[in-house]
């Protein structure tokens, strides 16, 4: 329990982050999508939203409250998965067709 | 790194395809860290909400409690509004244990005795020769069975209950009815709580005697062969409030803060155990009752989130009233006068206004304090002294707003003591006031430890202090539109919903022994003791 109390975590999970934004970063180059800041920025509020759920959740059940963790995982879920949404076709916005061609060009 | 590996060909995919390329595998490694990462965080919250060093107050007596920086939120005046002239409350009537055990006196005369239990004192019956004695004016001294009127009862108490009424009818139903009740169903349902009655009893068991003397005598530090110090040269008001502020935190407190007293929050006549010989004489602020220094600890909190019948004051209550005694005394060992005014009942002033003055909190619908690190759940205890000290300003951190639109507690209070409207003057001051009688008469309308404090538990600013409710707290403070106060009052009463309030009563009145939360093992009855 006291690995989460130490930087070693934050270590951690700094690094897979940053290999996360790599990833991505690869992905939208191989897809040929043009990433300005403001999709950087859409993507990590995402990122941000989808991690506060899931630690959201963590809580309520650690703190033994399974109805906060539940109720409020449906919604924060049901949120991060609309935002999702539409973060992936503004990612894809002026690419044509939705993605698929620009996979297509590689 | 990628910018110069060519797109979708990358270097180690030379076996015609079956391997995976550099490319591929970052993409693949994002994938997992992303699953890994979100992983990390699901149990790093896990292990937040159950780690027991959010639980302030109970970590260590370093001042760690201390989590929230007050200074920001630091206003000139408290937020509670002076809207007329004021007055000081008469102990003798509104404070509801003091008139309660003086109702019981002269009802269960008026009944012929008989009676049993004291509301509010631990089932002890009062002094003798103290109160309203059997010399008071106008009060009976034969039984009778005819109504009783507030003409029955001797002052004070016949002016109070021709003022309300609804008071006297609400203390005659404790007497007459909610205490038999509660005893048979104490007898018939109680076992369950056997062990929470006992970790009460436990935690009241050690605290300071009851005061011997009047202020002149008691509050004075006695040197060798009994003659008076000198006071100590003090080189400044500002290192002498962070020293006591230091010392009270070492000696257990979780939170502390000083203040001016405001005499408006003494009470206008003495009431028992404080030294005073006539209780029917006006209380004459002494000069030395300059400065007030709250102290204050929190219940213990897995039991607290299983009120009204797992939880206790007793524990806060010893804790604080132990380091008010013990500040008492690091004061008179400095040459100068000082008085505690501890919990339960042992005070000559209300502590809630003056630990809003030092700035530890604000008031809540609930009638009580919230503070920002332990919401409402801290029992605090004063310090009066003439010790020059430089004070603390009072707090605004958005409790006024939030408790406008929330009101969790008061749809959640059993008793309906918890007003669901708008603030009302109080002796020339605006804010909420809650239905002592009503709020008291659930006391006896439960099972298991005495007293309720459900509105202590569903308060959403009585919280763990982890990540996600400090920093629910802190953007509520800093929202000046109020949208986050709507947003999480709405979340509280969706995501942490209590039983309904009905079920919080005994089997005799309808309900069910319900608590707010469930206990603790370590208060599970049925698992230790053999009931059978």
């Amino acid at each position: 329990m006291r690995i989460f109390d130490s930087g070693l975590f934050w270590f951690v999970e700094g690094i897979l982050f940053v290999v996360v934004i790599l990833a991505a970063r690869a992905w939208a180059q191989d897809r040929g999508l043009p990433m300005p800041i403001w999709k950087w920025v859409l993507f990590l509020l995402w990122v941000a939203l989808a991690g506060f759920t899931i630690a959201f959740v963590g809580t309520s059940f650690g703190e033994g409250e399974p109805v906060a963790a539940t109720r409020g995982g449906l919604l924060f879920g049901l949120i991060s998965i609309i935002a999702g949404v539409g973060l992936w076709r503004v990612l894809l916005a002026g690419t044509g067709s939705g993605g698929e061609d620009a996979v297509s060009e590689v | 790194m990628s910018d110069s590996l060519p797109k979708g060909t990358g270097q180690g995919s030379g076996d015609g395809g079956a391997g995976v390329n550099r490319r591929d595998f970052l993409k693949l490694a994002g994938l997992a860290g992303a699953a890994a990462g979100g992983a990390g965080l699901g149990a790093f919250g896990y292990a937040a909400g159950q780690d027991p060093n959010s639980y302030l107050g109970w970590q260590n007596e370093e001042g760690a409690s201390l989590v929230f920086n007050k200074k920001r939120y630091e206003v000139d005046e408290p937020t509670y509004l002076k809207v007329g002239p004021t007055s000081r409350p008469d102990a003798r009537v509104e404070q509801i244990f003091e008139r309660r055990g003086r109702f019981m006196r002269e009802y269960m005369r008026l009944r012929g005795g008989g009676g049993r239990g004291f509301p509010g004192m631990g089932g002890q019956p009062p002094q003798q020769g103290q109160g309203s004695g059997a010399s008071a004016e106008g009060a009976q001294s034969t039984p009778s069975s005819g109504p009783v009127t507030p003409e029955s009862f001797s002052e004070p108490l016949r002016s109070y209950y021709r003022s309300n009424p609804q008071d006297l009818d609400l203390d005659i139903l404790n007497s007459d009815e909610l205490q038999p009740m509660n005893r048979a169903d104490s007898a018939e349902y109680g076992d369950e709580f056997i062990l929470a009655e006992a970790w009460s009893a436990a935690m009241g068991a050690v605290g300071p005697g009851p005061i011997s003397g009047p202020p002149e005598v008691n509050d004075f530090p006695r040197g060798r062969g009994g003659t008076m110090p000198e006071p100590m040269k003090l080189v400044d008001p500002a290192k002498t409030a962070e020293l006591i502020k230091a010392v009270s935190l070492q000696l257990g407190s979780t939170l502390v803060g000083i203040t001016e007293l405001n005499p408006d929050w003494v009470y206008g006549y003495p009431i028992r155990g404080r030294g005073f010989e006539n209780l029917e004489e006006p209380l004459e602020i002494p000069d030395w009752w300059t400065y007030a220094i709250v102290v204050g600890t929190p219940m213990s909190w897995d039991p607290m989130y299983a009120n009204p019948n797992y939880g206790t004051s007793n524990d806060a209550y010893s804790r604080s009233r132990i380091i008010a005694t013990r500040v008492e005394a690091f004061i008179k060992a400095l040459g100068y006068p000082a008085r505690t005014h501890v919990p339960g009942t042992s005070y000559d002033l209300m502590v809630p206004p003056i630990s809003i003055d030092a700035g530890l909190g604000e008031q809540g619908r609930n009638g009580i304090m919230i503070t920002p690190e332990v919401g409402c759940n801290i029992r605090p205890a004063v310090i009066t002294t003439n010790i020059p000290m430089a004070t603390d300003k009072p707090i605004d951190i958005g409790v006024d707003d939030f408790c406008l639109h929330c009101k969790v507690c008061a749809e959640q209070c059993p008793s309906g003591a918890i007003p669901m409207g708008d603030k009302v003057e109080v002796r020339g001051y605006r804010r909420w006031k809650i239905d002592t009688a009503k709020c008291q008469n659930f006391w006896t309308s439960n099972l298991g430890n005495m007293g309720c404090r459900i509105c202590v538990s569903v308060c959403p600013y009585t919280r763990k202090a982890n990540w996600l409710h400090k920093t629910a707290m802190k953007v509520s403070a800093n929202d000046p539109t109020g949208l986050t106060e709507r947003l999480l009052t709405s979340m509280q009463k969706s995501f942490y919903p209590g039983p309904d309030p009905q079920d919080y009563f005994m089997p005799s009145l309808g309900g069910k022994n319900a608590s707010y939360r469930e206990p603790p093992w370590w208060l599970r009855t049925e698992d230790f003791i053999d009931l059978d």
